[in-house]
């Protein structure tokens, strides 16, 4: 049954991050000497602050010592972070879910032992995601072969069993904070796509793994992602032959499934940043008073920020209905859910309705609204990053294609309707 | 076509770079302000018989879109001066002429502004609630033998810290609404008890240079009084197809100018990058994307060049106030669209793409926010009924 109850435990996790955004987060983030810049480097300390809360862990099982936080309960942490700011929540939300995936379901027990404790104990142990993301590019080959085309990385087995890892990546998220890196490489040459893929552990030590400096937010391309991110490069990377995750060529985050549910996740993020921006144009509606009478009684201003309550009201409906389906995949298979990527849907829904919310918020606060020293430019800011990521239009042309049609020739007749399955992970956070 | 050069070869270099300094706003970039000037665009409206080039207006919009293909910010900042050239051709006395418009054509540096924007008035400036006869500016100018000694504060004025002269409405008469008891006075920057404040740093048109004005006992003598006493709204209009009706054409064809750079940026860029193995331009995706680009803006510049045009009619109409609003929406959307097809190539975007973007977002408030939307549809609806009270 779809219950929109939160238990006790998610209530107390709202109320404890709220807080922590409230009065940590926010008189930092929001403060003009870190608005004004157009570099705003990672918050570290409150980044680290947040790790001793629990909140680098919060989706890692209780057994391994984490909190155990299913979908549903990531999404309403996320939410809650990025409403205070957004590059927190992406570095939190990746190394939680990542050290979920990781820990709780990948890992051979020996390798667990090897690795679960420092990552449970070292607050600055992050995780990052190295490896193309298989579908990448899908949405440009709609319904066509798909074309090659991307950086990947190559990984060797030696005879003594050592891997040689090969290649570089113009970004990887977290990559600057990660002491682990997933790395997804092909081991197989002579097959494509998702298939001759394998997944290794390689420490951020690791010799031969060059990791560059985080973009320049000026120049004449600036950053445009969230969280933090750098490339990588492996030269003749050297990793023993038992950090192989999975079976050789059968890397396990290969097909997209498992990465699929950070896209919930990531939707949460987008739809944290949408509230603030709207709490903000609510707050500053009561007290400005033009034309006789504070702003938010006048139809225009009201009537925008109904618009905003409503996009950010149906978004979070499609982002919890996609995190509980997630939590409970038994849903789909007694038929209560359509068979449909939720997931997805939610994160196009939520980019784009925030992209909206966000400048509309902004006009509430007239010229104030454009001002460095005032945080709605950065929400609109952030608010366009989201909704205008090349991978956005390829994600959403992936509504209407056939499941792992990169491994395809020719696709089935399969056109006119949406189709299951066929959609992955985003290729980033 | 001067104008198409000097865009391309002198502002459009400069863009990118000027638009990202963090902060600094010293020393302003008076270089090219002279060698726009010295080409005279600095000084485009002001009539031949004073020395300007007495440009018609739809060649003040064809300037305009081809300086903000270059630049948006630097357009306006020398635009900004043919505003207030307007105005004093249209309200100013021989005497003040001579005062002002003298220096102002001699020296290559000489910028103009106008203060009306205070802290607690914005919207009430230029709609203001006919229940509320306080509502707007509160600058106090008090007579006082030949001179006005003003007090208070204006806030985000164009031009701020580096103009020269500017027109200031204040309040003559604190207990009548704005429009009756509203005074526009000449204020040069070296009037005494005047003073710059902060210097305020914007998302978009990060060039152009809007800043605090503040006023401690500021005396400024009564031959600086443009119009009448009381007359602030009427002086401001200037006449009815120049003065006020200027900035409304003087946006929409900056926003033409901004839209002319984003539909090249993506027909570029579309040409010249492929996604799985195609050109972006044989993409669906793209195609209706670059579509729908091309049609606003050439729906916007016909709509630009017909109020110009109007305009030099002296044919009065509410066609500058609609064009105005429908280049807000316009250049939004443009400029959104340019950044959906370039995308983010991992994770970087094109500098200039987020600027034009970053620019586009200045409309919102300017433009074609709610205020001048309703402003523009008394002016179809004509003059509102005057409300007459029952007691």
């Amino acid at each position: 049954m779809y219950d929109l109850h939160l238990t006790p435990e998610q209530l107390e996790f709202r109320d404890t991050v709220r807080d922590f955004v409230e009065n940590e987060i926010k008189p930092v983030a929001l403060h003009p000497d870190r608005l004004q810049p157009f570099e705003k480097p990672l918050l570290t300390e409150l980044v680290d602050k947040a790790s001793q809360m629990g909140l680098r862990t919060f989706a890692l099982s209780e057994d391994a010592g984490g909190a155990g936080a299913d979908d549903l309960t990531s999404c309403i942490v996320l939410e809650e972070l990025a409403a205070g700011e957004v590059d927190i929540a992406t570095v939190l939300g990746h190394t939680s879910f990542l050290g979920h995936v990781l820990f709780d379901q990948l890992l051979s027990a020996e390798q667990r032992a090897r690795f679960l404790p420092k990552f449970a104990e070292d607050d600055r142990y992050h995780l990052a995601f190295a490896g193309r993301e298989p579908n990448a590019g899908a949405g440009w080959s709609y319904h066509r072969a798909l074309a090659e085309g991307g950086a990947e990385l190559s990984a060797k087995r030696q005879t003594e069993g050592n891997w040689v890892i090969n290649g570089s990546l113009p970004f990887v998220a977290n990559a600057p904070i990660a002491k682990l890196l997933v790395v997804q490489a092909r081991s197989d040459p002579k097959k494509t796509g998702a298939n001759g893929m394998s997944m290794l552990l390689v420490p951020s030590d690791a010799k031969g793994l060059t990791i560059g400096n985080p973009p320049k937010a000026t120049g004449e391309a600036v950053r445009w992602h969230q969280g933090t991110g750098a490339s990588v490069t492996f030269k003749d990377c050297r990793v023993p032959g038992d950090h192989l995750v999975g079976k050789e060529g059968q890397s396990p985050l290969a097909d997209g499934t498992l990465l699929a549910r950070s896209v919930t996740q990531m939707a949460a993020i987008n739809l944290g940043l949408g509230r603030a921006a709207y709490d903000a144009a609510v707050d500053y509606a009561k007290i400005r008073r033009q034309g006789g009478r504070n702003i938010i009684e006048h139809q225009a201003i009201g009537s925008k920020l109904a618009d905003c309550a409503i996009k950010l009201e149906l978004a979070r409906n499609m982002i919890w209905k996609a995190a509980w389906a997630a939590d409970h995949p038994d849903a789909v298979s007694d038929r209560s859910l359509p068979e449909l990527p939720l997931h997805t849907m939610a994160r196009v829904y939520t980019a784009r309705a925030v992209n909206e919310v966000t400048l509309l918020s902004a006009e509430c606060f007239g010229a104030m609204g454009v001002m460095r020293d005032m945080p709605l430019q950065k929400y609109v800011h952030d608010g366009r990053n989201t909704c205008t990521t090349d991978s956005y239009s390829r994600t959403r042309m992936r509504l209407t294609m056939p499941p792992n049609s990169q491994s395809r020739r020719r696709s089935r007749a399969t056109s006119g309707r949406l189709l299951p399955n066929g959609l992955t992970g985003d290729e980033r956070w | 076509m001067e104008a198409r050069r000097f865009s391309d070869e002198e502002i459009r270099p400069l863009s990118v770079k000027r638009d990202q300094i963090e902060g600094g706003f010293e020393p302003w970039d008076w270089d090219i302000i002279e060698k726009g000037s010295k080409l005279g665009f600095r000084t485009l409206a002001v009539p031949k018989e004073w020395g300007g080039q007495g440009a018609d207006f739809v060649s003040q919009a064809v300037v305009m879109a081809e300086l903000a293909r270059g630049d948006s910010a630097m357009s306006k900042a020398f635009s900004q001066n043919w505003k207030w050239s307007h105005l004093i051709a249209a309200a100013c006395t021989e005497d003040q002429k001579e005062r002002f418009l003298k220096p102002f054509l001699a020296d290559h540096r000489y910028v103009m502004g106008r203060g009306i924007t205070e802290p607690n008035s914005g919207s009430d400036n230029r709609l203001p609630p006919e229940d509320d006869p306080k509502a707007g500016f509160r600058l106090r100018a008090e007579r006082k033998g030949d001179e006005w000694i003003l007090n208070g504060e204006k806030c985000f004025i164009a031009n701020g810290s580096v103009g020269s002269l500017f027109f200031v409405d204040a309040r003559t008469n604190p207990d009548v609404n704005i429009k009756q008891g509203g005074t526009l006075f000449m204020v040069p920057k070296t009037t005494p008890g005047f003073r710059i404040g902060k210097v305020f740093n914007k998302r978009g048109w990060r060039f152009y240079q809007n800043a605090e004005l503040i006023f401690e006992d500021a005396r400024v003598p009564h031959a600086n009084v443009v119009g009448t006493v009381g007359g602030a709204s009427a002086t401001g209009k200037g006449d009815n197809t120049g003065g006020d009706l200027f900035g409304d054409l003087e946006l929409a064809a900056n926003a033409l100018g901004v839209c002319d750079d984003a539909v090249d940026l993506a027909m570029q860029f579309s040409r010249s990058h492929k996604r799985a193995g195609k050109y972006l331009f044989e993409h669906q995706l793209i195609q209706l994307k670059l579509a729908e680009m091309h049609a606003l803006t050439e729906a916007l510049r016909s709509y630009v060049m017909r109020v110009a045009w109007i305009h030099d009619r002296r044919e009065p109409s509410a066609n500058a106030g609609l064009v105005m609003i429908y280049s807000t929406d316009v250049i939004q959307r443009v400029t959104a669209l340019n950044m959906e097809i370039h995308g983010a190539e991992g994770c970087l975007m094109n500098a200039r793409v987020d600027k034009l973007v970053r620019d586009a977002m200045v409309w919102t408030h300017l433009a074609g926010d709610n205020v001048q939307r309703m402003r523009t549809l008394r002016k179809l609806a004509g003059k509102p009924v005057p409300v007459v009270s029952g007691d």
